[in-house]
């Protein structure tokens, strides 16, 4: 099946690349052969999206040669690499949001007649290209109609519009449900069977291990494992030599759930303008309650209904077991305490261009400000400080922009608003997207910390393995209803089966997944 | 502001911070570094045109209109930042002071209001419709360019038709009692004792000052500000952490109109009436002073004192290319060249590095 000895069809060899003060890539190498897939490892900061950047001619590698079927190339442009049969699903969205799927799809090359588009091949070709992904879209729809994940999907179906003899995917699964990740990963096996050769960038080590044939692993910009047969390698050595130091799964000490009284947010049979119907769940103090489902499954929709952003048509809301009715975040965060750290951090949840403190102390200054809504500095950023120390959040200081930081300080910062404006309710979505896995496993540990010290939390992920390191119990939507309810006893397998059956569960369902 | 003191507090045993920030270290806010290359630019201009017209130095006939002119234009550019803070632009922001200025006109000559109490009602007529604009624009979720393109054609006709017939000469005329001391004076008309003020510098620059004073304040030290600024840097961040950003739009655009307002009054001041020319050509002028002084145009960043040196920066070449004797079309020429060279020194310098300090994460 696999072919490790034959010649590699991709070969980058002593990559190095400098940017003002860092030294990104460091005399990286990567081999790829044709008919395997590839994994490429490493910590964030590692290395790794510069050296997918360089494979596709965004960055000029400062030294190292790129070979290419056994031909030495220079990649200058997008265009170049895309000549030279390289595709790549970036990490970052890279869509046109305004344009339809079928033209995001066919962008690279639109048909034509004459001066016009061929509406009609634009069309098709945009279908077969969904249709390898078994994905039910409307090729009409505007992209920013699309949920992320089918933004994601879409683009993943645009790399594979060309052939290709090599396929990048950066993180193709990071907005991904398990079900979706494995037709994709269906598909990846489908195309190495024909020969191409795919790169594999990924936090989820689970998949790694599921789809990957080798592996290469970057530290600090060097390849400190170079394209070796993943099967002679276990988890823990991979880690190990991602992190430089041995990585031990986590476990955590049970913690007190306060089980008397009402609950901290009890919902109890709510409908809201968006879809949902009677939806009843309910958080206690100290609780981690994790919400699994399917993309669209209406998680999010759920947690913007709390704070106000859409309209609860029927059903009670209860915050500390009085009925709460909110109309906005302000009135959520200032009357309930309900905090809400969204899903896409860079969108939603910081103001990349503002330093830490005003990211911060959004929050707070309701509280701190004094006559004329005087904000006092020192107190302002006495409090920041405070924050970011007990986070842990590595910045230059107070002034950072919120845009240089690591992925997972960024996720800190979005986190630190919520609790120095001490909310007692805490929605936590899709926490760990795009984490590396030393800063992901402190973010767990985080999460739990704040549960011991008395929050309701509510986390919507989709990372099975996270929501069972951390829920307690495991509420399960489907099609903007609750499926069903499974405690956590910490077993893997038995916990992610039973949440797996209930999201497959009995009963057909009218709305097809990818709609809304 | 001091708060690198640990503060000894009983019972907080909280580990040493393994970097602790000390506000000190760090030595200048940020954008100062710009602000003063616009002071320099600034200084050798002053210098150049001196040196070359010794005329360029006459407080009576350059120093006196220069600053006059500088304190109107910056309430202008101020006018356009509050816009700009939260992401939008305000277009119509001569039309206001000229909507602004018929109530005063109106205050003075058919209700005889004295001077500040006309002035307030102008004020109020230029917040009213700064924020009818603000609301426009956030109910309708349609660009603030476009609407405040619309608002400005309506109150161009709204204002002319007013103008024709309620007065008789397209103008109102009728100055109440100290208007016309606040065109002439100077500081040298203040007096502390036997200290008296420069007489180049005119009076009427007290009401930019304040305008900055308050704006600055606003921005720089109280939450709504620090908001306006948050709505402006991410909407949808700003309304996940509770910030009510309709309620700042509507905000932004009634502190844009206001200080509109207040520039109209302070050209009408300046030209001794009230016509519904006033404002007609603060357009372009107002987004050259904030932008030459650090405000982006994609909002969340605002500057008080770099919106005063820009404009200082446009007015001085201006007076000086007029001292040079330059005629009238080839001095706009001249003025877009030089403003160009300055945006591009200053500014795309600090783009780059910027952008560079971003990619290498």
């Amino acid at each position: 099946m696999t072919d490790i000895g034959s010649d590699p069809i991709l070969l980058a060899d002593g990559l190095v690349k400098d940017f003002p003060g860092v030294r990104a890539l460091n005399g990286a190498t990567l081999r790829m052969s044709p008919g395997s897939v590839h994994a490429l490892l490493g910590e964030n900061g590692a290395g790794k999206s510069t050296l997918i950047k360089i494979l596709t001619g965004l960055y000029q590698p400062d030294a190292g040669n790129l070979v290419v079927g056994g031909q030495p190339i220079t990649l200058h442009s997008a265009n170049d690499a895309a000549a030279a049969g390289i595709a790549v699903v970036h990490q970052e969205r890279n869509l046109v949001p305004e344009f339809s799927v079928a033209e995001n799809i066919t962008l690279n090359r639109i048909p034509v007649r004459g001066v016009l588009v061929d509406r009609a091949e634009m069309r098709a070709r945009a279908r077969r290209c969904l249709d390898l992904l078994d994905l039910d879209l409307d090729l009409d729809a505007p992209v920013n109609r699309l949920s992320v994940a089918q933004a994601q999907l879409v683009e993943i179906a645009r790399a594979l519009s060309s052939e290709n003899r090599v396929l990048l995917l950066d993180e193709p699964t990071s907005a991904l449900t398990l079900q979706e990740s494995d037709r994709l990963f269906e598909l990846v096996r489908r195309l190495r069977d024909q020969g191409t050769a795919i790169l594999l960038v990924s936090h989820k080590l689970e998949e790694v291990f599921a789809v990957c044939d080798t592996v290469t692993v970057l530290r600090d910009g060097v390849s400190v494992l170079e394209a070796a047969p993943l099967a002679e390698h276990s988890r823990d050595e991979v880690v190990t030599l991602m992190v430089g130091r041995s990585h031990q799964a986590a476990s955590f000490e049970p913690h007190v759930v306060e089980r008397d009284g009402p609950a901290a947010l009890e919902l109890d049979k709510v409908s809201t303008a968006s879809g949902h119907r009677d939806i009843s769940l309910d958080v206690r103090r100290g609780e981690i309650v994790g919400l699994y489902g399917l993309v669209g499954a209406g998680r999010t929709e759920l947690a913007k209904a709390l704070l106000g952003l859409d309209r609860v048509v029927s059903g009670e809301v209860r915050v500390h077991g009085q009925r709460a009715r909110v109309r906005d975040v302000r009135e959520a965060l200032n009357r309930y305490r309900i905090g809400y750290v969204p899903e896409n951090r860079k969108e939603e949840g910081l103001f990349l261009d503002q330093p830490l403190t005003m990211n911060i102390a959004v929050t707070v200054w309701n509280r701190i400000q004094r006559a004329f809504g005087y904000v006092p500095r020192a107190r302002e950023r006495k409090l920041v400080q405070e924050y970011t120390e007990s986070l842990g959040i590595r910045a230059s200081g107070p002034d950072q922009h919120a845009g240089l930081l690591s992925g997972g300080n960024q996720q800190k910062v979005s986190l630190a608003k919520w609790l120095a404006a001490k909310t007692e309710i805490l929605i936590i979505d899709e926490p760990t997207v795009g984490i590396d896995v030393r800063a992901k496993s402190a973010f767990h540990q985080l999460i739990w910390q704040l549960a011991a010290d008395g929050l309701a939390i509510l986390l919507i992920t989709s990372d099975l393995p996270e929501m069972v390191t951390l829920a307690e119990r495991i509420v399960v939507m489907r099609d903007f209803q609750i499926a069903g309810s499974v405690p956590n006893d910490h077993d893997y397998e038995r916990t992610s089966t039973a949440v797996i059956r209930l999201i497959h569960g009995s009963g057909s369902s009218n709305r097809k997944p990818y709609e809304r | 502001m001091n708060t690198t003191e640990q503060v000894g507090q009983p019972g907080t045993d909280r580990p040493p911070p393994g970097r602790p920030w000390t506000v000190r270290s760090h030595r200048l806010p940020p954008g100062s570094i710009q602000r003063l290359g616009l002071l320099a630019i600034i200084a050798v201009l002053v210098f150049a045109f001196g040196s070359a017209r010794s005329s360029f130095y006459n407080q009576q006939l350059t120093v006196f209109p220069l600053l006059r002119d500088i304190a109107t234009f910056t309430v202008v550019g101020l006018s356009q930042m509050a816009a700009l803070s939260v992401g939008h632009m305000n277009l119509a922001v001569g039309r206001m002071a000229a909507f602004s200025a018929m109530f005063m006109g109106l205050a003075y000559q058919d209700w005889h209001l004295p001077l500040y109490p006309g002035l307030a009602v102008g004020l109020a007529a230029g917040a009213a419709i700064g924020s009818l604009t603000g609301w426009i624009i956030s109910a309708t979720g349609v660009n603030s360019f476009v609407v405040t393109l619309a608002m400005d054609f309506a109150l161009l006709g709204l204002v002319s038709l007013v103008y024709s017939q309620f007065s008789t000469t397209a103008a109102f005329t009728t100055q109440p009692a100290g208007m016309d001391g606040l065109r002439t004076y100077s500081l040298a008309d203040l007096c502390a004792g036997n200290v008296c003020g420069s007489p180049a510098i005119p009076q009427i620059l007290l009401f930019t000052g304040l305008a900055m004073l308050v704006v600055g304040y606003l921005y720089a030290r109280t939450r709504v500000g620090r908001e306006l600024l948050l709505v402006g840097s991410n909407i949808r961040a700003a309304r996940l952490s509770g910030i009510p950003d309709r309620r700042r739009v509507i905000l932004a655009h009634g502190l844009s109109g206001t200080l509109a307002g207040l520039a109209g009054f302070m050209l009408a001041v300046t030209s001794g009436s009230f016509t519904a020319g006033i404002g007609s050509q603060f357009m372009i002028p107002s987004f050259l002073g904030p932008i030459l002084g650090g405000t982006l145009l994609t909002g969340g960043v605002v500057s008080v004192v770099g919106t005063l040196l820009g404009t200082a920066l446009v007015q001085v070449i201006r007076q000086g290319l007029t001292t040079l004797g330059v005629g009238l079309e080839s001095l706009d020429v001249y003025l877009g060249v030089i403003l160009l060279l300055t945006l591009s020194a200053g500014r795309i310098g600090s783009v780059v590095s910027h952008r560079r300090a971003v990619k290498t994460r």
